[in-house]
């Protein structure tokens, strides 16, 4: 018996990379679990590998898009009949550049990617849980949500604005059994890495093994975290033994931050 | 399979309250352990309550004094061969007073136990880890580790000391498989609160004791103390294999209350 028997979860961006591991993690600890993301065959393929069909669904949803956010959660209540764990985990930046020379296009889209995703996501779900009186509000956040980078505002400014949406929720529920908290994880190599990494090293003036070598020596274990790191602490946080955690801003990243 | 199957954990002020809560909860996922108090006495009773045959131990000594602090360390090591888990929880105050009124006895009491304790313990660890590459250390502060409170100076200043401690060792030994993290408590009602938690109200200028109590549980989200179960989880989180790439971190339970 998994600490999430009988629990529901939406995981956003969840085909790969971080959110793939916690609905990994989820499922396995007795939860059924709905990943999305604009990619067809790449929620086909996770739903293939995670191989739990009866336990988990795969929607295609822009987390950019209201409606898209929305109907995510609509489908999920749905096919399993509520949403007891909601993971915003749905993020990234495009057009990296220093501050002077930013598009508005280029703060628009990651705020709507990170922030605005959590905020429909989160106002959509967060009614019946209140009734039920049990809920749990993961939003993943970034080191970035604490400590600011030259060249990549973008991303800074959103993961900040991230995590003061978490406390206020925090502070307004905390009394209703939801909990509202966000990780933080040091940089990971995933697959939305990989595809934005370059760009925001052009934009910090290095290479992008630069990059990662930058975020390493800035730990104090000297190298990069993993996935299943932070699907661990998303699996606490949603469980009974979490009831206790909220308003927090976790990091899991080898020692980066220094609050 | 526990998460922590032959893992050998050692706590400090472990047979009752969190630090009990730490110890049932490593024993359930397959550590063995050893539990440290003043009071022959609750050890006794600790073990015969855990039930864990040659899984548990219990050493007698005081966490403000170094050589009963690592003296504990020590008897660990040679008990099972080996420490992998080392839990620096044993604090309080005992005659707590707002600092125009603190004795110099209660501020060097205090440091004695919240701060040295946690150097002293961890020092000795860390002697024994960093030959093996491997250990975690986690030293239960509170959210006065990074609040004030009028009346508890002592409390907050050590409390907020440990956290430092806890940064900079994690800095030193990041790269050799050793974990410092501290875990910030919201108020929990422990043995040691009961005790002493009627003079520290009246040092903080509240009515009562239950007073006091309600002070801390409005101050956070929930509107509710936190429990020793709470407390227990995240150690085991920290404990295990996946907590690996958490270090210097000050992981909160305490339902929403500190700003940062």
């Amino acid at each position: 018996m998994g600490d999430l028997a009988g629990r529901v979860a939406v995981v956003t961006g969840g085909s790969r990379g971080i959110g793939r591991a916690i609905a990994e993690a989820y499922v396995d600890a007795g939860a059924c679990v709905t990943i999305t993301g604009t990619t067809q065959d790449k929620g086909d393929q996770a739903i293939g590998e995670i191989a739990k069909p009866d336990d988990t669904m795969f929607v295609r949803a822009d987390a950019k898009v209201r409606a898209d956010c929305e109907r995510a959660i609509d489908e999920t209540v749905d096919r399993f009949g509520k949403v007891d764990i909601l993971v915003n985990n749905a993020g990234g930046a495009s057009n990296h550049a220093p501050v002077a020379d930013l598009t508005d296009e280029a703060l628009d889209n990651a705020l709507r990617w990170n922030l605005w995703s959590t905020f429909w996501s989160s106002r959509h779900v967060v009614k019946p849980m209140i009734e039920r009186g049990w809920g749990r509000i993961i939003n993943v956040s970034s080191l970035e949500g604490k400590v600011g980078k030259p060249g990549i505002a973008i991303y800074v400014t959103a993961k900040h604005a991230v995590n003061g949406l978490t406390k206020s929720m925090a502070q307004e529920l905390g009394t209703t059994g939801v909990t509202v908290n966000s990780l933080c994880p040091g940089a990971i190599e995933t697959d939305i890495m990989q595809a934005e990494g370059p760009g925001a090293a052009e934009a910090m003036g290095i290479t992008y093994q630069q990059l990662l070598d930058h975020f390493a020596q800035e730990s104090a274990i000297k190298r990069l975290n993993s996935v299943e790191e932070v699907a661990a602490v998303a699996l606490l946080l949603a469980s009974d033994a979490g009831s206790g955690i909220t308003g927090s801003l976790i990091s899991i990243d080898g020692g980066s931050s220094p609050y | 399979m526990g998460k922590l199957e032959g893992k050998v954990a050692c706590i400090t002020g472990g047979t009752r309250s969190i630090g009990r809560g730490m110890a049932d909860a490593f024993l359930r996922e397959g550590a063995r352990v050893v539990v440290n108090g003043r009071s022959e006495s609750k050890g006794k009773q600790c073990l015969a309550e855990m039930d864990a045959g040659d899984d548990a131990a219990f050493f007698a000594g005081d966490a403000s004094k170094q050589a009963d602090v690592e003296g504990f360390i020590d008897f660990t090591i040679e008990r099972y061969g080996q420490l992998d888990i080392c839990c620096l929880n044993s604090g309080g105050v005992v005659q707590t007073a707002p600092v125009a009124q603190m004795t110099d006895e209660e501020w060097n009491l205090e440091i004695d136990w919240n701060l040295n304790h946690v150097f002293w313990g961890m020092r000795r660890a860390l002697q024994h880890m960093i030959p093996r590459t491997s250990g975690r250390i986690i030293v239960t502060s509170s959210v006065e580790g990074k609040l004030g409170k009028p009346g508890i100076p002592g409390y907050a200043t050590t409390k907020h000391a440990v956290n430092g401690l806890v940064k900079a060792a994690a800095r030193e030994v990041g790269t050799l498989g050793i974990t410092v993290n501290s875990i910030l408590p919201g108020l929990i009602e422990t043995d040691i609160v009961r005790e002493t938690g009627p003079a520290s109200a009246q040092m903080m200028g509240l009515p009562s004791y239950e007073a006091m109590l309600d002070l801390f549980a409005q101050e956070s989200a929930i509107k509710r103390l936190n429990t020793v179960e709470e407390v227990a989880a995240v150690a085991v989180l920290l404990a295990s294999d996946v907590g690996r790439n958490m270090t210097g971190c000050m992981f909160p339970v305490d339902g929403g209350t500190m700003p940062y």
